[in-house]
Formats: C-alpha cells, structure tokens, sequence
C-alpha cells in the first residue's frame, strides 16, 4: 500500500512536469508531428541539448558529393538546395542559410540521381553492428582462450550472450533447418537475431531510434533472407514452385503462380511484420502522450493536468511491452527466417501426403 | 489542429537500403569469421567432450560392473570347485578308509584261515601220528603179549600196565 502511494507521488509529480511541458508547447504551436518522430532524418534529434547534423553523400551525373552538413552543402553547394528552397527565398540565421525540409534538389527541383546521405537510423543500424561486433569480439577471444572450451562458461556477461547462442543454434535453427545444414544458416541467424534485438531495443532509449521502425532496413533484412533462402534452395523447392508434386496436372498449373507469389509473400510478410510492429509501439506512445496534448486543447489545461497521470500510466505499460515486443519480434523475424530457410533446403520425399 | 499523413513512412531510401545491405554484408562476414565461428566452434567442441566424458564415464561404469560380475563368478566358481574338492577328498578319505577296513578284515580273515588250516593240518599230523603211534604200541603191545602169552595173570597184567603207560 505504502509503495502503491509512492508510486502515485511518482507519477503526479514526473505528470505535473510533461503537463508544463504540454503547455508551453500548446502555446507555441499546436502541431505535433507524430510520424516525423518515427521516419528517418538526416539528423540527430537529441532535443532539447541539440541536433546533430549528418553528412551528405550525394552521387549525380558522374561525380560524388560529399558535405560535413546538410547546413554545409546549402551554404557552398551551388548544384543542390533545400526541397523548400527552390521557389522561396531560403530561411538564415546569422548569414547561415539553415535547412528546412533537408530534402536536398538539384537548382531546378528535380532530384540527385543518388543520395546515399547518412540518416539517423543509419546511425542506429552502425551503432547496433558496432554494439553486436564489440559484444561478441571479446567473447569470441574469451572462447578461443579456452573459457567456455574446456572450461564451464565464467561470468554474467558470458552466460546471458551463450544462453542466446545456443538457443538460436538449437532452437531455431537446428529445429528449423535439422541436423544436416543448419550450419550454413546459424552464423546469419545469429546476426539477424542480435542486429534487431539492438535495433529494437535503442527505441526504448531517451533519444533513442528503433532502425526496425523503418521500412527499408527491415526490407533489408528480408531481401537478405529471401536471397538465402533461394540461393540455397534445393531441387525440391523449385519442384514445389513449378510443377507442384502429388497433384494432377491441371492443377499443377493452378498452383504454379499460387506458389510463385508465395515465393514473395513470404518476405514481404517478414518485411511489413518487424517494421508495423516496431513503428506502432512508437506511434502508440506518441499518441498516449498526445492525448494530453489532445486534452488541453480540448477541454483546458486543468482537464489535461487531471487526467494526464492516466496517460503517462499507459504509456509506462505501453513503454514495457515495446520491450517484450523487442525480444519477441527479434525472435519472430529470426524463427521465420529459419523456417523458410528450412522449407527451401530440405530434401523431402516425392511421396509424403500434401 | 493539422492532421499529419504518414508521408514518408512507407518509402524505401535507395541511400539507407545500400548502406544498411553493405554493413550488414559486411558485418555478417565479420562477425562469421571473427566470432560466431571461434564461439560455434569452441561449443560444440565444449559439448562433444561433455558428450564423450559422460560416455566414457558410462562405458567405464559398465566395464567395473562388467568386471565385479566377473569377480564374483570367478569367486562363485572358486567356491564350488573347492567344494567339489572338499567333498571328493572327503569321498576319496572315505573309500581310503572303507578300502582300508576292507583289506585289515580280509587279512584277519586269510589269517584266521591259514591258522584254521594250520591247526586242522596240524591235527591231521597229530592224528597220523598217534594213529602211527597206537598202530606201534598195538604191535608192540601184541608182541609182547605173544612174548609173555601162557601167563594169563601175566598178560593182564602187562596190558594193563601198557594202558597205564600210554596214559
């Protein structure tokens, strides 16, 4: 009882300061732009302290671009401007032209044949490679040193990351694949597995950004294992996509596109599941916090005050889940790999009922 | 209040997507070589020594409960043969004994014939003797009494005194 009301105190007082908050924001603008906090930028947002600018990698026409900023490229670039600079007259401060849409266009608005500019979820996505690559570096020479070889795994550290290795090596892949050539598959398994482990667990940091929550890293990751899957496929997958076993022959030709649209589905199911689940829980808690916003405007601050606890309580619960979702959509995009990887290697018998 | 659309949400950024593919390649490689190779490897060498310590151990087991199994036959069959030894000596001490027992009466007996037969040959002797000796006392006897025949008195007397002398 006596921590139940602590924890009440905790939350009215942590309420009372994003109500401030809410309101001086209510004041200057009314716009929360909910989706701008979970698509890719070209800068780090670590607002209130600051923003990170990354650099711009751009290719066109023969010649590559490369500029510290996007401020830099618009202040001594001729070629490119700001999307929203094209008609108008571009927005300074102290002489200093800053970005607005950071959409970078050629002069006459139309787009540089490549812009391979860093973003904040490439940020992200080499932070988690770097994070999966320092992690398992040391462990790796722990191992090669004998610890965990001859002797009994030694250390938190090493138990906790051994504990998901051998459960990705043993049931994932080896019950997915079987015994034959889960191998081949385990090393990519693994990786896949802690990169969006990572990748999903940085959107639960403070300024934190889920690269899973982004469309094109988790199709990615799909393309990679559809290429898997159909680099090393069998002769029996291909049987199975074009002349369907065990069926007669018209609907062999029947089930011929059925199959090859399957070929697809797959991936793409792999691709929209990981990026929907991750983008929802950030948009979610946007919008349980913008509920307050939402309040305020609608029936008075002192309403918004009131209830806003309600919100924050949700969100807290909301902010939990996002991380079970983490570990569970991690282990759901690697178990699914290892399933179609599985479907597409094995050999089975001509003769087994379908 | 401005509704915002998910513009953007849905796009996919050739500069992300080449960058993300090209690091996790890259990555994926790495980390293959470099660590999930040396970890996978130095497992399942951790859990072939397990799998054979414990099927060494279990084979050793077998072979000490192979061996006390043995042990305990050998004692077994020890125990029965120096048994059957025990009893056959004690079969052989016996048929020593019983032989032995046989031969002590067969002898008594051969003894005690040969004595019978010595004694009886012996009688035999005795009684060819005295029938001898009667034989010659009779002649004697009756040469005398032809000597001495016309003293009648005489001849008793003489028989009589010839009785008294063979007595």
């Amino acid at each position: 009882m006596k921590l139940f009301f602590r924890l009440f105190f905790l939350t009215l007082l942590i309420t009372t300061g994003i109500t401030a908050v809410a309101e001086a924001n209510s004041e200057n603008e009314n716009r929360v732009d909910l989706i701008g906090k979970v698509v890719d930028h070209y800068y780090l947002d670590f607002k209130p302290l600051t923003t990170i600018e990354l650099p711009r990698l751009i290719y066109d026409e023969g010649q590559f671009y490369a500029f510290r900023s996007t401020t830099a490229l618009l202040n001594t670039s001729d070629r490119f401007v700001d999307a929203a600079y094209v008609d108008a007259d571009p927005v300074t401060e102290e002489g200093v032209i800053k970005p607005a849409t950071y959409q970078i266009v050629r002069t006459d608005g139309s787009s540089p044949q490549f812009d391979f500019s860093i973003t904040s979820h490439l940020v992200y996505f080499w932070f988690a490679a770097f994070l999966v690559f320092a992690i398992f570096l040391p462990l790796a020479t722990k191992y090669r040193k004998g610890i965990g070889k001859n002797t009994e795994p030694q250390g938190a550290f090493q138990n906790i990351f051994e504990t998901l290795v051998v459960f990705i090596r043993d049931d994932i892949a080896l019950q997915n694949i079987g015994p034959k050539k889960y191998r081949t598959f385990t090393p990519y398994l693994l990786t896949v597995f802690f990169f969006i482990l990572f990748m999903n667990l940085f959107g639960l940091m403070p300024w934190g950004v889920s690269p899973t929550a982004d469309i094109t890293v988790t199709a990615v990751l799909a393309l990679l294992t559809f290429s898997a899957t159909q680099l090393f496929a069998g002769k029996d997958h291909w049987k199975h996509v074009f002349w369907f076993p065990g069926v007669p022959v018209p609907i062999k030709f029947i089930l011929m596109p059925v199959e090859l649209i399957g070929l697809f589905t797959k991936p793409f199911a792999l691709c929209i599941r990981l990026f929907a689940n991750m983008a929802s829980g950030k948009i979610l808690i946007f919008s349980l916090l913008g509920t307050i916003f939402i309040f305020a405007e609608l029936f008075g601050p002192a309403t918004a005050y009131g209830t806003s606890w309600i919100w924050v309580l949700l969100t807290l619960f909301v902010y939990l889940i996002k991380a079970l979702v983490g570990f569970i959509q991690a282990y759901v995009f690697t178990i699914l790999s290892a399933l179609f990887i599985g479907l597409a290697v094995t050999e089975h018998s001509e003769e087994h009922a379908h | 209040m401005n509704p915002v659309f998910a513009q953007g949400l849905l796009d996919v950024d050739f500069g992300l997507f080449f960058w993300v593919l090209i690091t996790f390649l890259l990555f994926l490689f790495l980390l293959s070589k470099f660590a999930w190779k040396p970890i996978l490897n130095a497992l399942g060498e951790r859990e072939k020594s397990i799998r054979e310590s414990l099927e060494a151990a279990e084979k050793a087991k077998s072979e000490a409960q192979d061996i006390s199994l043995k042990n305990e036959k050998v004692m077994k069959e020890a125990e029965a043969l120096s048994q059957k030894i025990r009893k056959e000596a004690q079969e052989e001490a016996e048929a020593i004994r019983a032989d032995r027992v046989e031969k002590a009466k067969e002898e008594a007996d051969k003894l005690l014939h040969q004595a019978r037969n010595t004694i009886e040959q012996e009688k035999k002797q005795a009684l060819i003797e005295l029938r001898k000796e009667v034989s010659r006392l009779a002649v004697e006897a009756a040469s005398r009494i032809l000597d001495e025949e016309l003293d009648e008195k005489r001849n008793k007397k003489i028989v009589d005194r010839y009785i008294d002398e063979l007595n």
